[in-house]
């Protein structure tokens, strides 16, 4: 395959994936929030998650930063559209950072 | 496994920060000596899709849900420890900065464990589990549910050293959701290094070293 089209190919596919999710990914905690549910009394080892559940309750830290894109998505009002826009946003940023990172060090070989 | 600035107090964040700058640092030399060139859009191909993948969170049972990490695909497509390092650092930063997604102040923590020791385990794991199986997808895979795994008890023992975590539940608890998260990390593994083989054999190093069982 040539590198243009194995390019084209490698970010149509994550862009796939990624807008396949938007729609089809689970919205049970993962495995560090389930388990800080489970730590907390929140549920058992192995049964459901609570819908309300807060897993980062049991956390002491105070840092907090707001994100511009929280959670993949831009808002109530624009749901799952605004969902697939952050996740495009988001493949063609990693693509972007890791190709110019590359160059960069790269460059630096000379 | 990615951990919030709520689970880790400070002073702890910060020297896991040093921990992974010194390897961010060793991943940076790796990549100017050894990263060819011509590999580059490769990187930047499992960078968008390490990213794209990290979104879809699939259903393990157990109110759980986990998705693939990429350490140790991109450990052994690229043949380094260092790759993994390398790209999921720079996932890591988009994840924190942009989408919330682990956070700022523990953004070192989430580099040691994906990136580190997700890398470092799949990638030796691949290379002894290859010289006994033979075979390069079976070894990746099996390696892949080895590097979702360990770092998921190592963030267990941090967890507790930060005290939100009890030792034995947290362990529990992580273990069992990561061992079955590990087997979506493996599958997924084993279908991209397969996937990625024969669609650039040149890019991939399987089988110079010791032969990738086609």
């Amino acid at each position: 395959m040539e590198m243009k089209s194995f390019i084209a190919v490698g970010i149509v596919l994550a862009i796939a994936i990624g807008v396949t999710a938007v729609f089809f990914a689970s919205s049970d905690p993962d495995g560090l929030e389930s388990t800080a549910l489970f730590v907390q009394g929140g549920k058992t080892l192995t049964g459901p998650s609570p819908e309300d559940g807060d897993p980062e309750a049991v956390g002491s830290g105070t840092f907090a930063y707001a994100a511009p894109m929280p959670d993949y998505a831009l808002g109530e009002e624009l749901g799952s559209l605004g969902a697939i826009i952050a996740i495009i946003v988001g493949v063609l940023i990693a693509f972007a950072l890791a190709f110019g990172a590359g160059k960069v060090v790269a460059a630096s070989k000379q | 496994m990615h951990i919030p600035d709520a689970f880790i107090p400070i002073g702890q964040a910060a020297v896991y920060w040093i921990i992974a700058l010194i390897f961010v640092a060793l991943s940076l030399r790796w990549a100017r000596k050894e990263l060819a060139e011509e590999k580059i859009p490769l990187v930047a191909v499992l960078a968008a899709g390490i990213f794209a993948i990290q979104a879809f969170n699939l259903p393990v049972g157990m109110g759980t849900s986990g998705h693939l990490v990429g350490g140790a695909l991109a450990a052994i497509v690229l043949g380094s420890p260092y790759a993994a390092v390398f790209i999921l650092t720079l996932v890591l930063i988009i994840q924190g900065v942009f989408f919330g997604d682990g956070g700022i102040t523990t953004m070192g923590v989430n580099i040691i464990n994906m990136g580190v020791i997700g890398g470092f385990v799949g990638y030796y794991g691949f290379t002894t589990l290859k010289s006994i199986a033979r075979n390069a997808y079976v070894s990746a895979g099996i390696a892949a549910w080895f590097a979702c795994f360990i770092p998921a008890l190592a963030a267990s023992v941090e967890m507790f050293v930060a005290g939100t975590f009890p030792l034995v539940p947290g362990l529990l608890a992580m273990g069992t959701y990561h061992a079955a998260i590990g087997i979506i990390e493996g599958a997924i593994t084993a279908g991209a290094v397969y996937l990625i083989y024969h669609a650039r054999p040149d890019l991939m190093p399987l089988e110079s070293k010791s032969g990738v069982a086609a």
